[in-house]
């Protein structure tokens, strides 16, 4: 075991070289382009023994990852935003086929108007796509969530691909100490890939991800996709204990930040949670009794976990990194789902923040808390809230007139 | 927690300084965090990079709006509206120039208000490396302001240098130039505060019509304004006795600088010349000189 100051990316290549990856399918895309820049980098100098092919578009690179799952190997690709959306046909596809791939998304906001910094409306354009989603806040997260994408995919009761998702520039190119596990450790927890369903031999002919004509046939491929997600939370939980046991340390479905006796909580993902924490250090310090739940397993969605850790507060705001155009926050949307029919419930408010990588300062944090408190105190609850701020209203107003809006 | 906040341009190392930093400062002890933001990369425009230092677990990230420590590796960003290296500063901070003036002359000019220290560390990159390349002259610079030690700042520069270059050689003459700066700073004692918040009030985001509220520009362009000549390190100078007029550096100029006077010589324009030195490079008759220039204006 080491540990180095590394960059979420440089944490996710660390994985996969961990991993053992057999086939590595590639195209560049700010801000994803270090993780498979460092691939290519160790399998020139011999350290990863891998096979690197770049390929004319991701629509190739998802299609190859999962051509070359099918035949039984051990396959990462990694992607970012416009190039997630631009195969995304074949999210859907490699999902049916049930071929255990991991695949890195680098979130980005979607265009337009184009932009390189975070928020999650590309992850989560993916979200209905068989695909399992962990999100990760802290490069240590990243390299380990790949380890843990491979035993959950890989197993028997789910055999679906895995994203794991990290924000572009605040984790994927932020430095921080990592610990970097050896590799004997990490064969322990993951062992080499033994296909028994998808793989190509000469000698045992086969056909994979077939047509089917008429509803019956389809609607038993996709359900039996949705069972074996819902199993991965079961396979995930095994998963998280014996990487805690071989690593010290663990990753659960979701992580409860001061939680226990907390009245007052944020629902956070990935990377912008830090914040988050840091908000409710200084509520606490101001005798406030908030907490923080950030969720890491998203896809399948840990809705019994979810519930148990809002139970019995006054009031829960979700702030979503993301904007379903026309409806609100998608998070907010899930958790209200999941409590809807509980006895215990808190209020549940709505904020949206931080898209294309806007900071949430303190002050917007302390904004949430206090709407929590009133609306606990008086019962009623805001409506949903972009947040922003006056002195972003005014730059805003500046580039208007530059642009000649005004 | 101390920040740290470089600003340089695109190419001179201010991210690979951040991390030379960060990279020391781990090495010390310290829970250390460094990140750089830059648009869509392109050489010579503004940059910065951050490096956060605490004996504590870091619970922030993303871009640095208060430092404790201003790192400037280019001063000619002082007078650029998109970079405004100084913002945000705190009161006892203290900020570094990499320039020829002496720390009352750059206060004077550049009106700052916080402590300065200058060095002219370009030069001591082109006696020591033979490249105008800052990035370990910096990280020394930023280590003694910090407060680290040589021997973390050393090995953080040998980790950090060699990721980057291959030549063993160039990496040992880049750990000499950063102790070399390290050196050359006295120690400066940092009368910075904690970060007291001075946010800004959530407001209420009005409708406004797609006419106003679409990503479009309706003014006509202003690039011609932003003028391209301070990036310059060297610049290019004629030798009209030696030039045959050949015209290869007009075609080989990348940026369309080099035009050609009433005589039929080529001059360039220094207000947008980069000083890429490409023209000196191609000219056949090396009649064209590289001159070291500061202060383009």
């Amino acid at each position: 075991m080491t540990k180095e100051m590394l960059t979420g990316n440089a944490a996710a290549a660390w994985g996969v070289r961990l991993a053992e990856v057999d086939y590595i399918p590639a195209y560049p895309i700010t801000p994803q382009t270090e993780i498979i820049e460092t691939l290519a980098k160790w399998i020139s100098a011999g350290v990863l023994d891998a096979r690197f092919v770049t390929v004319d578009s991701e629509h190739s690179m998802i299609t190859a990852a999962g051509a070359a799952s099918a035949t039984g190997v051990r396959v990462f690709t990694a992607t970012s935003s416009q190039g997630l959306l631009y195969g995304f046909e074949m999210l859907y596809a490699v999902a049916g086929w049930r071929v255990p791939l991991v695949m890195v998304n680098v979130s980005r906001g979607l265009s337009a108007p184009i932009t390189l910094e975070p928020d999650h409306n590309d992850i989560l354009a993916a979200r209905d796509s068989g695909f399992l989603q962990i999100h990760c806040e802290t490069c240590q997260e990243v390299l380990d969530s790949i380890l843990m994408a491979y035993r959950l995919a890989e197993d028997e009761r789910v055999l679906l691909p895995v994203f794991v998702n990290m924000d572009g520039f605040h984790l994927s190119f932020t430095r921080e100490p990592v610990e970097i596990p050896d590799l004997e450790k990490a064969k322990m927890f993951l062992p080499a890939y033994q296909p028994r369903h998808a793989f190509f031999k000469a000698s045992q002919p086969m056909a994979q991800g077939v047509a089917v004509i008429g509803g019956p046939a389809y609607s038993y491929f996709k359900y039996q996709m949705h069972l074996a997600s819902i199993k991965a939370l079961e396979v995930y939980n095994e998963a998280s204990k014996e990487f805690g046991k071989i690593f010290g340390r663990s990753h659960n479905t979701i992580e409860g930040y001061m939680i226990d006796d907390a009245e007052y909580i944020l629902v956070m993902i990935n990377s912008f949670s830090t914040l988050g924490k840091a908000a409710i250090k200084e509520a606490r310090a101001k005798d406030i009794k908030a907490g923080l739940l950030k969720l890491r397993l998203l896809r399948p969605f840990p809705e019994s976990d979810i519930v148990k850790a809002i139970k019995g507060a006054k009031a829960a705001a979700v702030v979503d990194q993301n904007i379903s155009v026309g409806k609100g926050g998608i998070l907010h949307s899930e958790i209200a789902g999941a409590i809807c029919n509980q006895k215990d419930k808190p209020l549940l408010l709505s904020f949206i923040g931080g898209l294309g990588g806007k900071n949430i300062s303190p002050q917007e944090f302390e904004f949430i808390i206090d709407c929590m408190v009133k609306a606990a105190d008086t019962g009623e609850i805001p409506a949903p809230r972009l947040l922003y701020t006056e002195t972003e209203w005014k730059e805003m107003d500046r580039l208007k007139k530059m642009a000649g809006k005004l | 927690m101390l920040r740290l906040r470089f600003h340089g341009r695109g190419g001179q190392g201010a991210k690979v300084a951040s991390r030379v930093l960060g990279t020391a400062a781990f090495y010390e002890g310290y829970y250390a965090q460094d990140f750089p933001l830059y648009g869509a990369e392109r050489r010579g425009a503004p940059i910065a990079a951050f490096t956060r230092i605490s004996k504590e677990p870091i619970m922030e990230r993303g871009v640095i709006a208060e430092p404790d420590i201003v790192i400037v590796i280019d001063e000619t960003l002082l007078d650029d509206p998109l970079a405004h290296p100084l913002t945000g500063l705190k009161e006892g901070g203290v900020v570094f120039i990499n320039t020829t003036h002496s720390p009352a002359e750059a206060k004077l000019k550049y009106k700052v208000t916080a402590q300065a220290v200058t060095l002219d560390i370009t030069k001591i990159g082109l006696e020591m490396l033979g490249l105008p390349v800052l990035s370990t002259l910096a990280g020394g610079v930023a280590s003694k302001i910090a407060g680290l030690g040589e021997d973390a700042l050393r090995k953080a520069v040998e980790k950090e240098a060699s990721e980057i270059i291959t030549d063993r050689g160039l990496v040992l003459k880049n750990v000499e130039a950063a102790r070399y700066c390290f050196h050359a700073v006295q120690p400066i004692e940092m009368k910075t505060g904690e970060v007291v918040h001075k946010g800004s009030p959530v407001i209420d985001v009005p409708f406004e019509t797609a006419v106003i509220s679409s990503p479009a520009i309706n003014t006509t362009g202003n690039t011609p304004l932003r003028k391209t000549g301070n990036w310059r390190v060297f610049k290019p100078v004629w030798n009209y006795d030696i030039c045959t007029k050949c015209m290869t550096c007009v075609a080989r100029c990348p940026d369309g600088c080099i035009a050609v006077n009433e005589d039929g010589f080529p001059y360039t324009d220094y207000d947008n010349c980069k000083g890429c030195m490409i023209c000196a490079e191609e000219c056949p008759v090396k009649a064209i000189e590289r001159v070291r220039e500061v202060h383009a204006w």
